[in-house]
């Protein structure tokens, strides 16, 4: 990344701890769209941590992601032309390749920008159809270690992706996933959450890498605990069992990612996931398509609304309970996490 | 280049296409077969053949027509 990369909202000030906390931490991947979102020979231009980027994919579905800036006069590449390899700004013409680099200045050849990198352009990794993009700060550029998360590689496991777009800060969406006990409530009329006691003891559990906070006395009933982890991107696993009607084959898993949008919006990722295989497994994928996939996006639709309800300040004023110590767990590892790099910044 | 709307909110995003009414019939079908009659290969054929609710041709299933319509529609 160059020192010209575009760091935050506000050029040339590094992010404050608020920013960071706001708009989402560096230095580690985050998903940004789903990879059918970007069709081979396509541009899209997205917002992720608050800054504008422009994911291009080749007609052979190599894909890059460049900020949105062309390096001549900072118009957006987005409004270009894809040329197969590179995009040509619309203003001035002045093409740069899938690295970042100046490939062109049609009009005036042989200027000095041409041959250099001047566009800042991200590492992406295409992960059960998501992309995936590391945003390092100006210290961390090399991407860190991605872990995959375990139920998206297990061959023994099937996944759909769910993807979708909240007007929620960020942080919410994952403090959401990370207080199981709203299941019993906000979800109690689905299809999988109906059942469980309305009262439990929750603990926090530690592991290698994050932790796990769930009932003391009830599990595989409702959603009854969650893992959190931190293998390079930050994402949950949780289990939800499913009913009789959806067939053999146990409950049903989710692996959720969030992405940073803006201070105010979300791109939510949810894989939902079984472990089923053979004539179980395509069953399970044809209901699935058929009939269950409508009713999780009902469950979807609660989180949805009750998080876009919630008051700008909900955070600032409120009456915590045992029930909430994963969620103040995770406000202080990002808290303490966006105070670093904003120091190191 | 069109700016992407926002927000993104598809209810369905793994159909390759609209359900048919055979489909939809099999799915409810079968969402009541492991409801009341079991999770075992054998439950399910039996009981989609005592409801009458046949494959494509029209033939009572079979273990073997069963899993081959499955991977079609599961694919």
């Amino acid at each position: 990344m160059t020192p010209s990369t575009p760091l935050s909202t506000t050029a040339c000030t590094a992010p404050s701890a608020d920013d960071i906390y706001a708009t989402g931490l560096r230095n580690q991947w985050h998903p940004v769209v789903p990879s059918r979102f970007v069709a081979p020979g396509a541009m899209r231009r997205v917002t992720v941590l608050g800054e504008q980027w422009l994911l291009f994919r080749r007609s052979d579905g190599a894909l890059a992601m460049l900020a949105d800036r062309c390096p001549h006069r900072g118009a957006p590449l987005s409004l270009g032309k894809h040329l197969g390899d590179r995009v040509a700004c619309w203003y001035h013409g002045v093409e740069v390749g899938t690295d970042g680099t100046v490939s062109s200045v049609p009009g005036l050849p042989g200027c000095n920008l041409e041959g250099r990198k001047l566009v800042a352009s991200l590492p992406v990794r295409e992960v059960g159809g998501a992309v995936l993009a590391y945003f390092g700060d100006e210290r961390h550029p090399e991407p860190v270690d991605l872990a995959l998360p375990d139920p998206l590689t297990d061959p023994d496991a099937d996944a759909f992706l769910c993807y979708a777009e909240w007007n929620v800060p960020w942080r919410y969406a994952v403090e959401n996933l990370l207080d199981p006990m709203h299941g019993a409530f906000l979800h109690h009329e689905s299809h999988t959450m109906y059942d469980g006691d309305t009262t439990a003891k929750f603990r926090i559990r530690e592991t290698g890498r994050g932790y796990f906070f769930e009932k003391t006395d009830q599990r595989g009933v409702n959603f009854d605990w969650v893992e959190l982890c931190r293998t390079g991107a930050d994402w949950v696993d949780l289990s939800i069992p499913y009913p009789p009607s959806a067939g053999p084959g146990g409950p049903f898993g989710i692996v959720g990612m969030v992405c940073p949008v803006d201070r105010e919006r979300t791109g939510v990722f949810f894989w939902r996931y079984r472990r089923v295989q053979d004539w179980q497994r395509d069953t399970w994928r044809f209901l699935y398509r058929t009939v269950i996939e409508e009713r999780h996006w009902e469950v979807l639709e609660q989180d949805r609304v009750m998080l876009e309800a919630m008051p700008a300040d909900a955070d600032q004023r409120e009456n915590l309970y045992q029930h909430d110590l994963g969620v103040v767990r995770l406000r202080r590892l990002y808290r303490a996490q966006a105070e670093q790099q904003a120091a190191a910044g | 280049m069109t700016t992407a709307p926002w927000p993104y909110l598809d209810v369905h995003q793994s159909r390759t296409h609209e359900p048919t009414p055979y489909e939809l019939k099999l799915a409810a079908t079968l969402e009541e077969v492991f409801t009341k009659d079991g999770h075992e290969l054998a439950d399910v054929v039996r009981g989609l053949n005592a409801r009458q609710v046949h494959a494509p041709d029209g033939a009572p299933w079979t273990e073997e027509s069963f899993r081959t319509e499955m991977k079609r529609l599961g694919a």
